[in-house]
């Protein structure tokens, strides 16, 4: 089942922050389990597994496996039970509803001046295939204070909705980032990224609908962001870091998102945090007044996410190691989101807002 | 193509100040070695939400990842 229902591997291929060693390729393996579950009625388990292994002094390949495991009924993730069970004739099941398999290929140079890492991921579930490649490059300048990052991502998806749809089942995105990475003193540096994306094919969900028919949004979509990162050393217990990003598209939405997170050494061994998020959203140009689209629009807005609305996260990450010298580091944390009250929400979902709580579990073992 | 333009421009201009841009000299940089001086200092947390986010927002990028293949923006 997809489209907002699918949860989905985020691969992450970070271009590096600036680094103060030669090379960071280690070997690494990786076990762990995020969890995620909202007034919706959505609960995804998700189970991964890493292994990061060098070639040499300069090269690593690495293997990511994901696992969700979409339980509560599936339709609810895309709204309102028995609204599209009407439509698709589907029934609820019990227990999980969508398990997809998520594996991911990767490869990494570093030479301490220079690094890149390429990769492709493929994806399958019951109504949605994934495939796609990307890679990214990372040079450093002036004695390791700046560092220009480039990364590119192309994604060839296939929409094959449970039930009987004619829609264009294709859809692709194109991404670009470009980083820039500065230390400003000993104590801060900062980042900033822009990103490009590109999406043209299906992008309405295949299952929300209203008065007016299914869901229709315009075919192509181009979006800009703007992010500055900060990172700040307090004193030898005490980090911050913080963010900023704008974005905005030609379907005219435009967002806010900041974010402030500050990370505290209990001992030795032992790193508690606390992380604010607040994110703002305009609503896109073809979204009017929910309830009011009719059969003769061109657009049809189901998804509250054309529509404006804001959200706040407040989060703890934990990190852990039984010793200094332990190849072993535990890792958790829980954050709780909320939306504000938004009457598309409202109508779909039945509560004013969505709340949700999630988890990240996750062993390292470097060897 | 304008953002594209720019961000370039950007980047010839910083290359080009590059005494102004050494700030920190190696010996200086302790500080970024501590483990808590990192943008992610969970990555499976960082990767975990970025997809819950953009499942629930309709913005993204703006953070040097990929996030594809599931349809959900």
């Amino acid at each position: 089942m997809q489209i907002i229902k699918s949860f989905f591997i985020t691969i992450l291929m970070m271009v590096p922050f600036l680094k103060t060693y030669a090379s960071e390729l280690k070997n690494n393996a990786s076990l762990g389990i995020d969890t995620y579950t909202d007034n919706a009625g959505v609960q995804v388990y998700s189970p991964t597994f890493a292994l990061m292994k060098t070639l040499s002094k300069h090269w690593l390949v690495g293997f990511k496996m994901r696992i969700d495991a979409i339980a509560a009924a599936s339709i609810r993730l895309s709204g309102a039970p028995s609204n599209v069970d009407a439509v698709a004739s589907a029934s609820h099941k019990s227990g999980f509803e969508d398990t997809r398999y998520a594996p991911t290929f990767l490869a990494a140079y570093d030479d301490g001046i220079n690094s890149a890492g390429a990769g492709i991921y493929y994806s399958t579930e019951e109504d949605y295939i994934g495939k796609s490649f990307f890679f990214h490059y990372t040079r450093q300048f002036n004695q390791g204070n700046t560092a220009l990052g480039f990364g590119y991502s192309q994604a060839a998806d296939t929409i094959d909705p449970v039930f009987k749809r004619d829609i264009n089942k294709n859809k692709d995105e194109k991404k670009l980032d470009i980083s820039i990475n500065q230390l400003i003193d000993t104590t801060l540096s900062l980042q900033f990224i822009y990103s490009y994306i590109d999406s043209s094919g299906f992008l309405a969900s295949p299952y929300l609908y209203n008065d007016a028919g299914f869901e229709r949004y315009p075919a192509q979509r181009t979006g800009h962001a703007f992010s500055i990162k900060g990172l700040k050393y307090i004193d030898d217990k005490n980090s911050m870091n913080f963010s900023y990003r704008y974005y905005n598209d030609d379907w005219e939405i435009k967002s806010h998102t900041m974010s402030v997170e500050w990370l505290h050494d209990l001992s030795e061994t032992l790193m508690i945090g606390t992380r604010v998020r607040y994110y703002t959203q305009s609503k896109s140009f073809f979204t009017k007044k929910a309830g009011t689209f009719t059969s003769a629009d061109t657009f049809s807005v189901v998804d509250y996410r054309m529509s404006a609305f804001d959200s706040y996260d407040i989060g703890i990450p934990l990190k852990y190691r039984t010793s200094e010298e332990s190849p072993y580091t535990f890792s958790f944390s829980i954050d709780y989101y909320r939306t504000s009250n938004n009457a598309y929400i409202k109508r779909w979902y039945g509560d004013d807002y969505i709340q949700a709580l999630y988890t990240t579990f996750r062993v390292d073992y470097a060897f | 193509m304008k953002y594209l333009i720019s961000s370039a421009l950007l980047s010839l201009l910083m290359l080009g100040c590059s005494e102004t841009l050494t700030r920190v000299k190696p010996y200086e940089k302790e500080h970024f070695a501590d483990t808590k001086m990192t943008l992610n200092i969970l990555e499976g947390r960082t990767e975990h939400e970025g997809h819950i986010f953009l499942i629930r927002e309709a913005s993204a990028g703006g953070d040097s990842t990929f996030q594809g293949g599931c349809g959900c923006r």
